[in-house]
């Protein structure tokens, strides 16, 4: 079987249409952002975040009477799952655990009769959540790093830039989806979804690894070859890869994503945007940054 | 086939090794699924017969991360204000108000309390060695002090909070410094929060309780055991069987020369708890595993009753390893009301003994304390005194004469760690570490099993979508990718077996993300295959030339992935390193069975069959 034969597109001469629509998505996302927000979870706002499942299904508007009463009226309150689970989250701070005692109290008294059991309960201190967030934001930043120097030294400076421009054009757009999405599915920013982010950034890089692989074994054989043919050559030639392998992944993604279960969504979603974004990327910023790179300077982009 | 012998060996040994380690798991699984189909005295009588076999297969088996196990994870961190609160002399107004402006100050910023205060205090032009130290010192010295204490402080907060657990009794506890000044607690399968907030948090008990003759100890042994004896031992497990069956850990048949059934019948608690007069005078050791089969019998009624009022047995906090190779824990009998209460202590040091170059411990008391002491100690000499921290001995020297300053000298530690941690119990009566949750998780056990079904679930069918495309897209070649992906599978779970590596949420979606890159290195060795192929190049060329290629592709993605893997794994906690762990054991499974153990299966093909292989 094959999904496509010897093809013979040419990518590189449409990049600067690519430039402006990702632009635009990224600008989309910031604007998201902006107005929106992002619904940042407890690991990193710190606070109380409880999950209960109920016997019988119960509101959200009952929830929230129960928890105003209890005085956390400022607490948001969603299902989790399913009608009989509810999330409750606070960003409040008391002493010990009095936070989920007292909304443990108000939902058996809200609900007697309809006994529910706790099927997790985070508490997060102010100090904790301020810290897994810095150290969030510099796992981000390190792997970027990292990521530049490896392929500085396996490739060139210049295709380590490109690489690492297009991982942080992944991570934008990702950020960007999850805050639009956030309220359609249930997202939010937690310690699975920095995996998820860091994890796309390590398959994303592994498209453009594969590109740039052939474009050194290429450059090899057509010594002369201009740049901008040379990638188009080795984008083809790699194409049929890239679409079966991304294609895989992507399958992969959307079974855990439909059966992977409420935990694991936020980290599914996340890597199902970056699959896509990832291979995009590949092409049309990892590699066109370099063409533009040595189109503009004197470097040749020899690989070899 | 001579020329790959070697590498198929190769190849079958490690399936055999992977094999080998995931035995326990599949076992402890078995063993499992048939207890949970027993009830009541039938599940007793199978736990009976089969603890060792669980006890052992439990231990080695794929440990599994609380987010699907369920349990509680803590983090604690000591609470340097209190500390310096506590550690204050002559407070006044001006330090009441002082620590107040301190404690709001903290809350928003990164500076040290200790740092905060000294500048508060400067402001003032009040001197710290108002508070602190002694009248010379300068606030330099007295900064570094405080510093120090509160770095003291989280080694003795970590003791104390290891012996509470320890003696909690529950199955594979975790106990672990993080950092310099904090500490995590993970455990499995508990979900009573309260009990074990105060059970983190309570301040520390220090007593001196003076061990029973050991004339009166082995008396009242003898009597427990006949008592036990009338009764008969069946009976425990009948009144004990729920607490039986929480239990993890198992108890052992005894050995050696009691191994008779009738000898255990005649004497079921002498039979476990061992007592020896010449070499462990008044004490008695258990063995590890009878640990908690003592500890049942002694909290029965029956034997409550044959107990003087004024006796209770202490077990030892740690594990002593005899001359047998087994671990025992020794049992004392002592006196229930303590002589004398830590807080006297005022002082305590590790160090060696320039006489006989031994390891001991000094230790100092306030005047109150030492005239007790004196007298105490002048009251028992030649009778033992041991050191107990919550309710966990520690230490039970002897008293060799009358000390009359407080100032005593603790012998007979085997090494520094030993003195050392007597020193950190003994602090711990008198200076308090006081210790604060800063993060508190639990996950209950049906959020587990919801997550485990999903997560095999998926697995399940992101494994069989993805066979079935390779199949199709690459035919004879894809199934022996496939092959190969199940083996990336195996490896995987067992290396994680091996190392005793968590699985976690996150980590089984570590593992479906396993097979998009075993996967992927397939792919890429395929498709230069097909393209050799295209050039009009054989068979045999062909996959040599594709697997040659293929290889710098492959070896530069996986290892950016691997980078990505390691710094996820120095960041991350708990669920989000069992991600980082699955990923970067799956990347070196998946080049093994994808790379080396595919191209051999090629070679022998082509070359030793002389078959050809379709890519599809």
């Amino acid at each position: 079987m094959r999904l496509l034969g010897k093809t013979n597109i040419d990518f590189m001469s449409r990049r600067r249409l690519w430039y402006a629509v990702s632009l635009s998505v990224i600008v989309l996302g910031l604007i998201s952002l902006y107005i929106k927000g992002i619904d940042l979870g407890t690991d990193f706002l710190g606070g109380t975040e409880l999950i209960a499942k109920f016997q019988q299904p119960v509101t959200i508007g009952d929830v929230r009477t129960a928890m105003e009463q209890a005085g956390y009226g400022n607490s948001e309150i969603k299902t989790f799952g399913s009608d009989t689970d509810i999330l409750i989250r606070t960003s409040e701070q008391r002493e010990g655990s009095m936070v989920s005692d007292q909304m443990r109290a108000a939902l058996t008294a809200k609900f007697p009769g309809n006994r529910y059991v706790v099927l997790r309960e985070d508490k997060i201190g102010p100090k904790i959540g301020a810290e897994l967030r810095r150290d969030a934001v510099l796992a981000v930043i390190a792997s970027l790093i990292a990521i530049w120097i490896y392929l500085w030294f396996r490739f060139k400076f210049v295709y380590g830039f490109g690489a690492v421009t297009a991982l942080f054009h992944d991570v934008m757009v990702t950020l960007g989806m999850v805050s639009i999405f956030d309220g359609v599915l249930n997202l939010q920013i937690d310690q699975n979804m920095i995996a998820a982010f860091l994890t796309l950034v390590g398959t994303s890089v592994n498209d453009t690894v594969v590109i740039f692989d052939r474009m050194r074994e290429n450059q090899r054989i057509f010594k002369t070859m201009p740049l901008e043919q040379l990638m188009n050559k080795s984008l083809n030639e790699t194409l049929s890869r890239t679409i079966i392998t991304n294609g895989t992944i992507f399958a992969v993604l959307l079974v855990l994503l439909i059966f992977g279960g409420e935990v694991n969504r936020g980290f599914a979603f996340a890597m199902t945007v970056g699959s896509i974004v990832g291979t995009y990327s590949s092409v049309y910023i990892a590699s066109a940054l370099v063409l533009e790179w040595v189109n503009r300077g004197t470097s040749k982009g020899q690989l070899t | 086939m001579g020329k790959y012998r070697i590498q198929i060996i190769f190849v079958l040994a490690a399936i055999a090794l992977a094999l080998y380690f995931l035995y326990p798991t599949y076992r402890d699984y078995e063993l499992h699924k048939e207890l949970v189909a027993l009830h009541g005295e039938d599940s007793l009588a199978f736990l009976e017969q089969n603890e060792t076999a669980i006890r052992e297969n439990r231990q080695k088996r794929i440990k599994l991360g609380l987010d699907l196990q369920g349990g509680m994870r803590v983090v604690l961190e000591v609470n340097v204000l209190r500390l310096i609160e506590d550690l204050a002399k002559n407070k006044d107004d001006a330090f009441a108000q002082v620590l107040k402006e301190v404690r709001e100050e903290a809350r928003h910023s990164d500076e040290s309390p200790v740092l905060i205060m000294r500048r508060k205090f400067e402001e003032r032009q009040i001197r710290l060695s108002r508070y602190y130290g002694s009248l010379r010192d300068d606030n330099d010295k007295i900064a570094s002090i405080l510093e120090d204490e509160a770095k003291k402080a989280i080694d003795r907060g970590m003791e104390i909070v290891r012996n509470r657990v320890d003696q909690y009794g529950v199955s594979e506890p975790n106990v672990q410094k993080l950092g310099g000044s904090r500490i995590i607690v993970e455990l499995p399968g508990v979900s009573k929060e309260a009990e074990v907030r105060q059970l983190l948090q309570g301040t520390a008990l220090l007593e001196f309780k003076l061990l029973k003759d050991p004339e009166v100890a082995y008396r009242v042994m003898e009597a427990i055991d006949k008592a036990l004896a009338a009764t008969g031992v069946v009976d425990t497990a009948d009144t004990a069987a729920q607490d039986l069956l929480a239990d993890t850990t198992k108890v052992a048949t005894p050995e050696g020369e009691m191994t008779p059934a009738e000898l255990v019948k005649k004497h079921p608690f002498l039979s476990i708890a061992i007592v020896n007069p010449q070499q462990f005078p008044g004490e008695a050791v258990v063995l590890e595993e009878n640990r908690d089969k003592v500890r049942r019998l002694l909290e029965r009624d029956d034997v409550k009753r044959v107990m003087p009022a004024d006796m209770q047995f202490l077990w030892s906090a740690k594990a002593r390893i005899f001359g047998d190779g087994r671990r025992y824990f020794v049992l004392y009998p002592v006196k229930s009301t303590p002589e004398l209460t830590g807080g006297v202590i005022t002082h305590a040091q590790h160090s060696v003994d320039p006489n006989y170059n031994q390891w001991i411990v000094t230790m100092e008391m306030n005047s109150e304390g030492a005239k007790d002491w004196a007298r105490i100690t002048g009251a028992n000499i030649n009778k033992r005194i041991a050191i107990v921290l919550d309710d966990a001995v520690f230490s039970a020297p002897v008293v060799r004469g009358k000390i009359p300053s407080g100032n005593s000298q603790i012998e007979g530690m085997e090494n520094q760690d030993e003195a050392r941690l007597l020193e950190i119990v003994l602090k711990a009566g008198a200076l308090p570490a006081p210790v604060e949750i800063i993060e508190q998780r639990s996950v209950g056990p049906s959020l587990g099993e919801d997550s485990i079904r999903a997560g095999l679930i998926s697995s399940a069918v992101a494994t069989v979508m993805t066979l079935l495309f390779m199949f199709l897209y690459y035919r004879a070649g894809g199934t022996i990718a496939n092959l190969a992906l199940i083996l990336c599978l195996l490896f995987l779970l067992a290396v994680l077996a091996a190392f005793q590596g968590t699985l976690t949420l996150p980590g089984i979606a570590g593992v479906i993300l396993t097979l998009a890159v075993a996967v992927d290195a397939n792919v890429l060795i395929y498709e230069r295959i097909r393209e050799e192929l295209a050039t009009g190049k054989t068979l045999r060329a062909s996959i040599d030339a594709g697997y040659k290629k293929a290889w710098s592709a492959i070896l530069d993605s996986n290892l950016t992935t691997m980078i990505t893997g390691i710094i996820l794994y120095q960041f991350g906690t708990g669920p989000v390193q069992g991600f980082a762990l699955t990923l970067m054991i799956g990347i070196g499974a998946s080049m093994f069975s994808a790379i080396f153990v595919t191209h051999i299966v090629f070679n022998v093909i082509t070359d030793v069959y002389n078959r050809t292989i379709s890519f599809g």
